[in-house]
């Protein structure tokens, strides 16, 4: 059976975490600090603030042990698991140490750091558990480098197809292939904008001045649109019967286009989404290292 | 115009062959189509992909029929003027535009694009498909966001604290200084010097200094005598032990019980027997009786009082003779004014701190009716009080003067002392020798009275003096004072109850009487540290003070 990064051993590392989280719970309503209100400066604060530290460097750590492939100290699994863990029971251990109570000052940064790190990673544990079958079922079975070579198969059929029909069909098949674009920057990734919902539009239109007789799709070219402007173009300027034939084969063909270029884009957003989060969780870990070691020295700097 | 058609192709190995031809005309048509003078048979070029005019001095315009554009040097394009050597990329086809020469006007060289190169150029053209091939990048932001905060709220502060200076210019800025460090609120009695940490803090990565405590707190007392009490934890604990700033309003004085019990349950085996106080833990459940400061007076005259346990047959000698209850009763009591009815406010009023009760005055409370008069004749005059000479000089003077006018009212008086002298008529030696001593009798006589019988002795224990010029001795008197001089009570703060909730005045018959609450009445609203039903969480130090000994502190002063 699978062992996801959650189940992994029994959820070896949740009862860890859990039972730490209990045995500070326990320490902090046990101990009744005196003259002051729960804080970082008694005794339990101390301790508690120890043991948030020494977690915070064993998680970052984890960015140094995945990379060591040759690690023999436990599967990488049951690290991540452990870094899921224990790094979500930091949150009530790190509260608890601060006594709740914050304010302006470096104390609270490394506290706000430290959670949005954790929330962060949140994010990442849902994306790894989430996102991997989500991929898979969109694959169908196929790679994406192999969906890209068919995409190109395709754009070769269709030229050839377009070709047979019209000049001007050629054009705008040729232009929809140069202006195919698969993948871009972080937002084109993140959104995987294909279009479809305004292809869909564009077809209702495309549809309904055909069948008012009109022929008004054309200027639709200039768009800058690609393949929704084929499509609009192909429903709008059939000729004859010989040439709704190759149409109907072309726009067949398209239709298999687009659905593929759907998918490698809905591929590249999902490889994406999985990785976005990593852009925030570790450069504020390491603000978080900084932060922690500015607020451990300041402490014991006017201790 | 004669256009130079060159066709290159190359065959691996450096191996090269031309193909020559010539067409006529001002443009030079590209396409798939048969009828354009360069043909192209790729799938991917339009029937009309593309036109070239000739402008002359070996400049061409590139037109591209096609909506998509063609690329001309590297940039797609719907129309450009080119000069010779531009290159146009049309599928898979580049085509170089030639420079005019002898034999044509015009000319093009059209060779199929590598397939390396094609591939690179692919490569270079490709939108990235994931994150890592995008402007993001983890390492930068890493080290840009870890190197901020370091400086920030490391370096800065740090500045502010070795540099002089450095603080105030970073005050004015909104950079953060020192204040960034800030592990909680200031008490408010700090916040004047809030800023400057080194005022407290005067040394790096080094606990408060009790030293930098004292620089304000010089006068503060010690809490046992030192030298005596030579205790570890009375020595050895700093003053940031028990003080603990950054806590906000709570948390620099320490009200906890532990504070005092720590020590005080087991004091005397602590101390060797040294100390004489008793055990005590807790108000409400292990505090001893209240130990009263019983008025006293030594052999010299000097007040002296005890430290007595209070209990219910303890009398007080307050060298006053006053009943309570005839002063208190309902109906009120007879005097110059008519009917007065005294409540307690009537004679023990607040001082200005309203904690104590300030002294009760004879002129101020008590002379209205019981006046100091001496001489029925003269009712208005009294003598002052409590100044025992000057009651003396008062009476002989008063009838001194009284016999050597004449016209005494007085049946017992010498005849001639009774006869009013006419203005101007001395006396003669004898009749004067004669007012002298009948003045020297009476005034003995009725401070006699005065002392035994009619003012002093109603209040005051009289007694034969000693001397000649101290005829009378009164016991000395303390009425009102501190009798708890170990705690602090405050009045005010009660000022919710009665006084007889704690003060049973009314049936007091006789000042003797100590009308103290003892710790069962105080009992009654206020419990130990962890409260009760209906009672205060009274702590020790709701009632007495850490602070209070008249040793000054000993600290680490270097």
């Amino acid at each position: 059976m699978h062992d996801s990064i959650l189940s992994f051993k029994r959820q070896r590392y949740l009862w860890v975490a859990f039972l730490l989280c209990l045995a500070s719970l326990v320490a902090y309503f046990w101990h009744q600090p005196v003259g002051a209100p729960p804080n970082g400066g008694t005794w339990l604060g101390y301790t508690l603030g120890g043991i948030g530290a020494t977690l915070i460097l064993w998680l970052l750590w984890f960015g140094i042990r995945k990379r060591r492939y040759r690690s023999g100290v436990g599967t990488l699994r049951g690290w991540l698991s452990a870094h899921v863990y224990l790094g979500s029971s930091l949150i009530l251990i790190v509260l608890l140490h601060s006594g709740f109570q914050v304010g302006w000052n470096v104390h609270t940064l490394a506290l706000t750091l430290m959670l949005l790190v954790i929330f962060s990673g949140f994010f990442g544990v849902f994306a790894y558990l989430r996102y991997p079958a989500l991929m898979t079922r969109n694959r169908d079975n196929a790679t994406r480098d192999a969906m890209i070579e068919e995409i190109a198969d395709l754009d070769q059929a269709a030229l050839q197809l377009a070709d047979a029909v019209d000049p001007a069909i050629h054009a705008i098949v040729l232009r929809s292939i140069e202006r195919t674009v698969l993948g871009g920057g972080v937002w084109a990734q993140l959104t995987a904008r294909d279009g479809s919902a305004e292809a869909l539009e564009n077809l209702r239109q495309a549809a309904s001045s055909k069948e008012k007789g009109g022929d008004k799709a054309a200027p639709a070219a200039n768009r800058g649109q690609t393949m929704i402007v084929m499509v609009d173009f192909l429903a709008g300027q059939t000729k004859s019967d010989k040439q709704s034939e190759n149409l109907r084969k072309l726009i067949d063909l398209m239709t298999r286009k687009k659905v593929l270029a759907e998918r490698v884009a809905r591929d590249i957003q999902l490889q994406a989404l999985m990785e976005i989060w990593l852009y925030v969780h570790v450069p504020l870990s390491i603000a978080l290292l900084g932060a922690l070691i500015a607020h451990v020295v300041s402490v014991l700097f006017y201790w | 115009m004669r256009w130079l058609i060159r066709k290159t192709t190359r065959k691996g190995k450096g191996q090269v062959s031309f193909e020559e031809d010539v067409h006529y005309g001002d443009a030079l048509t590209i396409g798939r189509g048969a009828n354009q003078a360069v043909f192209l048979s790729d799938m991917r070029v339009a029937l009309e992909h593309a036109r070239i005019t000739v402008l002359g001095d070996g400049r061409y315009r590139v037109d591209s029929l096609v909506s998509a554009g063609i690329r001309i040097d590297g940039r797609t394009q719907q129309q450009a003027v080119a000069d010779a050597g531009s290159l146009i990329e049309i599928g898979g086809a580049r085509l170089e535009l030639l420079p005019a020469s002898t034999d044509y006007g015009a000319g093009i060289d059209i060779s199929a694009i590598d397939k390396q190169e094609l591939a690179a150029e692919r490569e270079k053209t490709r939108q990235p498909t994931s994150l890592a091939e995008t402007w993001l990048s983890r390492r930068l932001p890493s080290w840009l966001l870890l190197i901020a905060t370091l400086v920030l709220f490391l370096g800065l502060p740090m500045a502010a604290h070795y540099v002089k200076g450095v603080d105030a210019v970073l005050q004015s800025t909104p950079l953060p200084s020192r204040d960034a460090w800030l592990a909680g609120e200031l008490a408010p009695a700090h916040h004047f010097f809030g800023s400057d940490c080194q005022s407290c803090h005067s040394e790096a990565f080094r606990w408060v200094k009790d030293k930098d405590c004292l620089t304000c707190h010089a006068a503060t007392p010690a809490h046992a005598d030192p030298v005596a009490f030579d205790l570890p934890e009375l020595g050895n604990a700093r003053c940031a032990h028990c003080h603990r700033d950054h806590n906000g309003k709570t948390g620099l004085v320490r009200a906890d019980q532990a504070l005092c019990a720590d020590c005080h349950v087991g004091l005397s085996d602590s101390t060797g027997g040294k100390s004489n106080l008793t055990d005590v833990g807790d108000f409400g459940a292990d505090h001893p009786q209240f130990k009263v400061a019983l008025p006293a007076w030594d052999a010299s005259g000097a007040f002296t009082p005890q430290r007595v346990e209070l209990s219910a047959d303890l009398n007080e000698r307050s060298g006053l003779k006053f009943p309570h209850d005839e002063h208190l009763v309902a109906e009120g009591l007879n005097g110059p004014q008519g009917r007065r009815v005294l409540d307690c406010a009537s004679c023990h009023t607040p001082d200005a701190a309203g904690a104590l009760m300030q002294p009760v005055n004879f002129v101020k409370h008590c002379q209205d009716c019981h006046a100091l008069t001496f001489d029925v004749t003269q009712p208005d005059r009294q003598v002052p009080h409590a100044r025992i000479q000057e009651i003396i000089y008062t009476l002989d003077e008063f009838y001194a003067r009284r016999a050597l006018e004449g016209g005494i009212v007085d049946a017992a008086a010498p005849e001639p002392l009774r006869v009013r002298r006419r203005p101007g008529q001395a006396p003669t030696p004898q009749e004067r020798q004669l007012a002298l001593t009948w003045a020297r009798d009476k005034a003995r006589q009725v401070g006699e009275s005065l002392f035994t019988g009619r003012a002093c002795s109603v209040c005051h224990a009289v007694s034969p003096g000693m001397t000649a010029d101290e005829p009378w001795r009164v016991a000395p008197v303390r009425v009102a004072g501190v009798w708890f001089p170990k705690s602090r009570f405050d009045h005010r703060s009660h000022g919710t109850m009665d006084c007889v909730d704690c003060h049973r005045a009314e049936q007091s018959r006789a000042s003797s009487d100590l009308l103290l609450p003892d710790i069962a009445n105080c009992r009654q609203c206020h419990a130990g540290e962890q409260g009760g039903r209906d009672r205060l969480k009274s702590g020790c130090i709701a009632c007495h003070g850490y602070h209070e000994s008249p040793h000054l502190l000993q600290v680490d002063l270097p």
